[in-house]
Formats: C-alpha cells, sequence, structure tokens
C-alpha cells in the first residue's frame, strides 16, 4: 500500500510515522593537542556503533567544538553515546574510552552532561596508571590523570546518563542511486546542524532497512522487502512504486523527542529544498504499528499538516 | 533571619563557641539563645553573660561582632548556613567543619579550618599555626573544602591535609605543607623553611616568588599542560594575585622524593 501523500516542490510526503523507542544516552567531550587527533579519537570511539541490534550501542560524533567550548581550552569534539539500558552503556563507555581514547595521542576526555545517573568514565580507566594515577579534585568534579608516554591521559570520573529517544527516521524514495544519495547526503547534512543528534550510520545513511523479526527464528531483524526494489513485483507486500529504483533511510537518535523532531523536519526541508526534479520522489518513514516504541513521529505534523 | 551576637566585654578566660551555630540559633528564640552554656576556663556560663542577641532581616545567618581573640571553637563542625565574625577570632576556627559559609573580617589564631571536610571558610586577615591541619594526635588534617586566606598563615600550615583547596594570598612560615598527604595549595606570596617537608601527594601551586626548592624534589622532564589548565582556570577565579594564571608558563617539580616523590610543585615564576 502507498500512503496518500502531501506534496511539496513534486516531493511526496508520506502519511505516516517514524516510530521510536527509549533509550539511554551520555555525551563526552573528547578534546586533544589539535582537532585532527580529537577527531581521530572520536572517530575510532564512535566506530562500529550504528545499531543497537549488533554493537552495543549507537554513537556518532555530534560536532566540533572550539578551543573556548572545552574544558581545558584545547579544540574537541562532542560525540553522543546511545543505549537499550544504563548498564549496558556503562559497559560501552568503559570498553570504547578505554581502547579508543585512552589510547590516541594527547587526548582528554570529560562529561558532557551534567545532569543524570553518573557511570564511570575514567573511574576504572585510572588502574591502567598502575598505582601511579593521580586524582584531583576541581570545584566538586574529580578527575584522574593517568601516566602515559607522551605526559598524561586526563579523563573526568564520571558522565551523566540521561533518558533519550532512539530510532527516528526517514525513507528517501528516489528515482535512482544518484539522487536517492543526493538527496540523503542533504538531509543528513541538514540534520547535523541543530544540536543533541547522531545520525549513526555510516556517512548517517542506512540501505539495509529492516523490519522485526524473520523466517529465521535466531534472527531479530531482517531485510525490510516492501522498501526493496529488487522485490518489487515479486514480494507480497510492497511500498514502493516501479519508478522507485532507490530508497535510503536516515536513522536519528536524540537526547529529547523535541531534538528527534527537529533534526526529522531539517531533513524533511533538505529534501523538499531539492525537489523532485532532483528524482527524489517521496519521503516516508518506518514503524512498525506503533508496537515497537512510545515516540510517534509523524511526517504531516513536522510539516504542519494535521494528519 | 539574621541572628547577631554582640561581645560587650572581652572575657578573662578562653570561652569556648562550640555549639554556637547558625542552624541551632535559627531554631530558638532569643531568650533561649541567651542561656546557652559557653564554656568559660573550667566554668560554664550562659550566652547573654557576654553577648547582646539581636534578631533581625530575613537574611538566615549568625553574626559575630567585636573582638573575639579569646574565643574559640567558633564554628566548630559547623554542618551548614552562613557564619559572619566581624571582628578577629580565637583558636579552632571552622574546626571539622561540613558544610556552609565562615567569613571572617578578620585573623585567626592557630588551627584555624584543621581537619575541615565541606564548606568554604574566607579569612580576610593572618592566621596562626597549623591552620588547614590535624588536630594533636589525629592522622588527616583539612579532608574538603575551601579554605581561603587574604593575609598570611602560621608554621605547619596544612600539616597532613589530605583534601581540599586552600589559597593563601600573602606568606607562610615554615614547615608550609608539611607532610601533606593531598590537596591543593596555592599561595602567593614567600614561604619559610623546609616547604613540603614529608608530603607524600598533591599540589603546591607557587603565583609569586619561585621557592627555594628542597633538595629532596626532581625537575619534571615534561610539562602537564591539561590538569594545568583545569586547575589554573579554576584557582584564577579567585582573582587578586591568581587572576590569569591559565595564560602562565608552569614548572614542574616533584616532591617530596624521601616519601615517594608524588606530590607536584607547580611555579609559575
Amino acid at each position: 500500500m502507498i500512503h496518500d501523500g502531501l506534496i511539496r516542490n513534486g516531493v511526496v510526503i508520506d502519511d505516516t510515522f517514524a516510530e521510536a523507542f527509549p533509550m539511554k544516552a551520555t555525551r563526552i567531550l573528547i578534546t586533544a593537542h589539535n582537532m585532527t587527533w580529537a577527531r581521530h579519537a572520536a572517530v575510532s570511539a564512535t566506530g562500529f556503533a550504528t545499531s543497537v541490534i549488533a554493537c552495543g550501542c549507537e554513537a556518532g560524533i555530534e560536532r566540533e567544538l572550539s578551543p573556548d567550548e572545552t574544558p581545558d581550552g584545547r579544540p574537541g569534539i562532542a560525540i553522543l553515546l546511545f543505549a537499550m539500558s544504563g548498564k549496558e552503556l556503562a559497559k560501552q563507555i568503559e570498553r570504547r574510552m578505554g581502547q579508543c581514547v585512552l589510547t590516541c595521542p594527547t587526548t582528554a576526555m570529560y562529561a558532557g552532561i551534567a545532569e543524570g545517573e553518573a557511570v564511570a568514565l575514567g573511574r576504572n580507566l585510572r588502574f591502567f596508571g598502575d598505582g601511579w594515577q593521580i586524582s584531583k579534585l576541581i570545584d566538586g568534579v574529580r578527575y584522574w590523570r593517568v601516566p602515559v608516554m607522551d605526559g598524561e591521559f586526563v579523563a573526568q570520573e564520571t558522565t551523566a546518563i540521561t533518558k533519550a529517544v532512539g530510532g527516528g527516521n526517514l525513507l528517501l524514495l528516489a528515482r535512482d542511486t544518484d539522487s536517492a544519495l543526493a538527496a540523503a547526503e542533504a538531509a543528513v547534512s541538514a540534520m547535523r546542524r541543530g544540536p543533541n543528534v547522531v545520525m549513526p550510520f555510516p556517512g548517517g545513511v542506512v540501505r539495509s532497512g529492516s523490519k522485526v523479526g524473520s523466517k529465521y527464528p535466531a534472527l531479530m531483524a531482517s531485510t525490510n522487502e516492501a522498501f526493496c526494489p529488487t522485490l518489487y513485483g515479486i514480494a507480497p507486500k510492497t511500498q514502493l512504486t516501479a519508478e522507485t529504483a532507490c530508497v535510503m533511510e536516515i536513522v536519528i537518535d536524540g537526547l529529547t523527542e523535541a531534538d528527534v523532531s527537529t533534526a526529522m523536519r531539517a531533513g524533511l526541508d533538505a529534501g523538499i529544498a531539492l525537489g523532485a526534479a532532483s528524482g527524489l520522489l517521496r519521503i516516508s518513514a518506518g514503524n512498525y504499528g506503533g508496537k515497537l516504541g512510545p515516540f510517534h513521529f509523524h511526517l504531516h505534523q513536522l510539516m504542519g499538516v494535521a494528519s | 533571619m539574621s541572628i547577631t551576637l554582640r561581645l560587650r566585654t572581652a572575657p578573662g578566660l578562653r570561652l569556648d563557641l562550640r555549639g554556637v551555630l547558625p542552624s541551632v540559633l535559627a531554631a530558638l528564640d532569643v531568650s533561649a539563645i541567651e542561656k546557652l552554656p559557653l564554656g568559660l576556663g573550667r566554668e560554664t556560663v550562659p550566652l547573654a553573660e557576654f553577648f547582646d542577641v539581636q534578631r533581625q532581616g530575613d537574611e538566615a545567618r549568625l553574626v559575630l561582632q567585636g573582638d573575639l581573640s579569646r574565643c574559640d571553637r567558633i564554628g566548630w563542625q559547623m554542618a551548614g548556613g552562613s557564619l559572619l565574625v566581624e571582628g578577629a577570632v580565637g583558636d579552632w576556627l571552622a574546626a571539622g567543619m561540613t558544610e556552609g559559609l565562615v567569613q571572617v573580617h578578620g585573623s585567626a589564631r592557630d588551627l584555624a579550618g584543621c581537619e575541615m571536610v565541606g564548606g568554604e571558610l574566607q579569612v580576610d586577615g593572618d592566621v596562626g599555626d597549623f591552620a588547614a591541619s590535624a588536630q594533636p594526635g589525629s592522622m588527616d588534617g583539612m579532608r574538603g573544602g575551601v579554605f581561603n586566606v587574604r593575609g598570611s598563615v602560621g608554621q605547619r600550615f596544612a600539616d597532613r591535609m589530605r583534601r581540599g583547596t586552600v589559597f593563601v594570598h600573602g606568606d607562610a612560615g615554615d614547615f608550609f605543607a608539611s607532610r601533606l598527604v593531598a590537596g591543593t595549595i596555592a599561595i602567593a606570596g614567600r614561604i619559610g623553611a623546609h616547604p613540603g617537608y614529608g608530603m607524600r601527594r598533591g599540589s603546591l601551586v607557587f603565583v609569586g616568588p619561585a621557592p627555594a626548592l628542597p633538595d629532596t624534589t626532581v625537575a619534571a622532564i615534561v610539562g602537564t599542560p591539561v590538569i594545568w589548565q583545569l586547575l589554573a582556570r579554576s584557582l584564577q577565579r579567585r582573582g587578586g594575585a591568581f587572576s590569569g594564571l591559565a595564560q602562565r608558563a608552569v614548572r614542574r617539580h616533584l616532591g617530596d622524593l624521601a616519601v615517594g616523590g608524588r606530590g607536584e610543585w607547580l611555579l609559575t615564576n
């Protein structure tokens, strides 16, 4: 079935909604001697973090930080990490920060969220110092100083985890691969201008949109055949028309429902600005009939149109 | 509501003001406050024998007025609220304080802020010996909070101090930061003999003249610029001699090597 559409600049906006679910999240500020090394650490720490299905967490770079925005006056990067539980998030923080930030030349790391349940950031990594580590309490915040080969690794003792929203999404249905990629890139670029969200997939885009479950009992997710153009005409159900040859999805995780809404609206606007002339035919969203999560982002409502 | 205690005459013996705390007095009426027992030498006397009591205004704090240099244990084990002293005070000022703010517009005698655990202690004048240190026979000195001395400090300042942050705007006597266990001490003035004697860990920040370094320290071959920025940005908010610290270059020495050498001396001149 193809949803009733609202048409903007020739692009059909489906009368449907994205379905998102509650997650736990934290922000970590990584600083370094220069932006190059801060970025190396941030990219590494947020690598292999596209989906909680198999990565343990979803993570991404939120934005770059200028020296006057960081605690130590050096350039830095803010990353966001999301997981399905606080316990899993704490585990992922420790592993990723230990293997990707502690190891990266010249870096230091700090909590980027003050309010919420405190979980270990440098608290356990300090033991790498083998007894040579030093604690320093500054303005009520404890930092750990771990001697390493380029000097010392400084890490705030804890970071705070907060409630968050994961799984906001847009589906971009286009005439061909070039137009689908162009629309996806424009949408991701627009979404990244806002705070408090990350798009965790490669380049912010996922081509393997999934449905819940599989014919194989061991799999908890499998390809969403209704949006696969190669299955048009043979799959029992399709969401596509004959001229739709390529579909890209953008998944959005945000600290609040409002953050995800704002990012989705930015993505919609970017796609609409390109228009049907670019090859973008429709914008839709993925949901599971409202059974997966409590957060429903109706595309028409995001566009300011009552559905 | 502000409660003011004005000292009428200087006591002939040491007057012990433990228990005269903002939180305690806030729950009492004037007549009950006047009956509070104070230690005078070996005797106990009612508070009204030495102080006039007045309640006024809406500000929730205790104000002590007069020359209280013969009054000891002001703010003793204070656990909250605000205490202002308009004059000099005796020994044990804010000793064992856990929370709240104590301000003294004058000087304090010995053992000020000793075994302080939290809160903030501000002394506009000088403090005597063993400030921020341990009580006799105790293993740990100051254990938390902020201690800000605008004047100079006496001997054995911060002896056995374990946690917390201390600012000294003036000079310090002999055995400054002796047997320091940890914590941060920033000083703007000169220091006496044997600084950092037996210091195990902790940070000494010298923003004024560089001290003569003991033979039991060693120069660090690399700096620690990240933690210095975090520390300096915090310290410089005190203003005065501490202004602009984050822009200064810093030299780092380690000591006391006699006890492991994990303390650090941060010299900015």
